[in-house]
């Protein structure tokens, strides 16, 4: 990266953007490559949508090389939900081991953050650590923050200062995390919770945000979580929904004997999960659906 | 008599003797319009606003309408909205389509680019650039004009100077040297700051300081806007404000810079929405289009 006070040649730079591989062809698709390099995304999901599953694929795939639309780099996880989900790391590393010399856990750097002032403090320590990766076999390339809510959610209340002060360091962190990202060329996800939105149309929550009118998951009603304030933070927002389907299938198998009537319903429950991109600098409305197995999150051919 | 032997206030003495007049007689031989030196007649106003009437168009029929023609030169616009509503979008389009050249209604001017948030994808700039020249042959088989499209995509790219600001002293520093930059680069007619708000909602503790700051900035944008006639677009974040129980939409940082700014725009879906049509990356044309 040039001086600031120079300006850039937009020719100088490859002409789209790097990103990193999700580790599946149909999600890297609807998402134009990947999770993009030099900005933060942000994920938003309700817990159980599969947003750690997520987060844990992208720091394997980060390791694959550039051919195979990875960073060859390791990662930075920084984890605010304890604990940290060890053995699905584990589990989901068969999948995606680059090669066999190496075992990929090796190339992430897991961290837990207990609180805002924390999290400000180990930044100084975050970019040094970084600037000391770069001449290793694999540099650090990715940051996951698991997830910043939980950490401005325990701590502050409801008070207009409060707010205030949270929203100072929603724009404090954001600035920190975009300086790296653009120094070092990260690529930066951080998830985020959701809040039930009692009455749509009401208050700021109802306020509309990007390509779509209301996110439903469960069927419900939801908002981001942290606010406007917090959305003005994020370069791309991505959201998961779940939703549960109830598929009747009949069933000819069972026995007439007992309850006479030769046949019975039965009720499967099937759970449909898909990623829309509510907005993204460089996208434009998609989506896809997925469904997250033991090998991983993969995504579904409609 | 002498000026410095007036019986006045040492401020008052020292102003007329900077300004020139040494003596009382000199004073007096001052017509009115000497001493309005720099002012302007309504006429003359109007004559050289039609002359320099050159507007960038948004690419969208229904915004140019509100907006009388398009983005204008001379002028600095503030454009706010929430999240993901298209700030970004116009504000690429506006760094392309300042480029389209004089034979196509355009200005065929350069653009500055003023990334504080990091949301300029190249990908998209070159997506729309794509667009655009397209537009314009397209323009050329309508009117079976004999205008030559010269320009490619990747030319479009090159004429954005863009600069990636990290902290509000880099977006500072950037402003004040941009009258330097533009006297070397007398083609830019436009420079967009995506967003004026970043860096100054985070950093600043003392906010009596960050309004002094802001409107030292609004200030030079305004000069740099009528020195060098040139179109200079803010982008500018919501923030919520609680005013008679109901939460309502407000520009950030909006109580210190609003007086000073010619023209807004608040994007809000109730009253004009921005969004994307033709979008997925198998339609060529790809352009923020807006809709009442």
């Amino acid at each position: 990266m040039g001086a600031p006070m120079t300006p850039q040649n937009l020719l100088d730079n490859p002409l789209t953007t790097e990103k990193c591989t999700v580790g599946c062809p149909i999600i890297d698709r609807c998402l134009g490559g990947g999770i993009p390099c030099n900005s933060i995304t942000e994920l938003v999901a309700e817990s159980g949508s599969g947003k750690t599953q997520f987060c844990l694929q992208l720091t394997l795939s980060a390791q694959l090389p550039s051919s195979h639309g990875g960073l060859s780099a390791s990662s930075l996880y920084l984890h605010t939900e304890f604990p940290f989900p060890m053995r699905r790391l584990h589990q989901l590393s068969h999948t995606f081991r680059p090669s066999n010399d190496h075992n990929p856990c090796d190339y992430i750097f897991v961290q837990s953050v207990h609180s805002v002032d924390q999290l400000l403090d180990i930044m100084p320590k975050i970019e040094s650590f970084i600037k000391n990766s770069s001449n290793s076999r694999l540099p650090i390339r990715l940051i996951v923050i698991d997830s910043i809510a939980a950490l401005f959610r325990s701590d502050f209340d409801n008070t207009m200062d409060d707010l205030k002060k949270r929203s100072f360091l929603f724009f404090k962190i954001s600035g920190m995390l975009k300086a790296m990202a653009v120094g070092f060329g990260l690529a930066v996800l951080v998830t985020n919770q959701v809040v039930d939105l009692m009455e749509p149309n009401e208050g700021v929550n109802g306020l509309r945000v990007g390509n779509l009118g209301c996110l439903y998951s469960s069927g419900r009603p939801i908002c981001p979580a942290l606010g406007i304030a917090w959305a003005n933070c994020v370069n791309s927002r991505l959201f998961l929904s779940r939703n549960e389907d109830f598929v009747v299938r009949e069933n000819q198998m069972v026995n007439g004997g007992v309850g006479g009537s030769g046949s019975e319903d039965f009720v499967c429950r099937r759970t449909r999960r898909s990623l829309h991109v509510v907005f993204a600098p460089h996208l434009a409305d998609t989506s896809c659906e997925f469904e997250i197995t033991r090998e991983g999150v993969f995504g579904v051919e409609r | 008599m002498e000026v410095s032997k007036l019986p006045i206030s040492a401020t008052q003495r020292g102003k007329l003797i900077s300004a020139g007049y040494t003596s009382l007689s000199s004073i007096c031989s001052a017509s009115s319009s000497d001493i309005s030196r720099g002012t302007q007649t309504a006429w003359d106003m109007l004559q050289e606003e039609q002359e320099s009437l050159a507007r960038i168009t948004t690419s969208c029929a229904d915004l140019d309408n509100i907006l009388g023609g398009g983005i204008g030169c001379r002028e600095v616009t503030e454009i706010g909205g929430v999240p993901g509503i298209g700030k970004t979008q116009l504000g690429i389009q506006l760094a392309v389509n300042v480029q389209i050249p004089v034979e196509f209604g355009g200005l065929g001017g350069k653009a500055i680019y003023i990334d504080t948030e990091g949301s300029f994808m190249v990908e998209r700039a070159l997506q729309i650039a794509e667009a655009c020249v397209e537009d314009m042959l397209e323009y050329n088989r309508f009117l079976r004009n004999d205008c030559q499209v010269k320009t490619q995509p990747k030319d479009i790219l090159e004429n954005i100077f863009y600069f990636r600001i990290c902290s509000y002293t880099e977006q500072s520093a950037v402003i004040n040297y941009l009258d330097k930059f533009v006297s070397e680069h007398k083609d830019v007619k436009v420079v967009i700051i995506d967003s004026i708000a970043f860096h100054f909602r985070h950093g600043f503790v003392d906010l009596a300081l960050r309004t002094r700051v802001l409107s030292g900035i609004a200030l030079k944008l305004m000069n740099l806007a009528k020195k060098f006639s040139l179109a200079v677009v803010l982008l500018n974040q919501v923030t919520t404000k609680y005013t008679e129980g109901s939460f309502q939409l407000c520009l950030a940082l909006a109580m210190n810079v609003m007086h000073t700014l010619t023209s807004h725009l608040i994007f809000d879906q109730h009253q004009l929405h921005i969004q994307l049509l033709a979008e997925g990356s198998g339609i060529p044309h790809q352009e923020v289009k807006g809709s009442k």
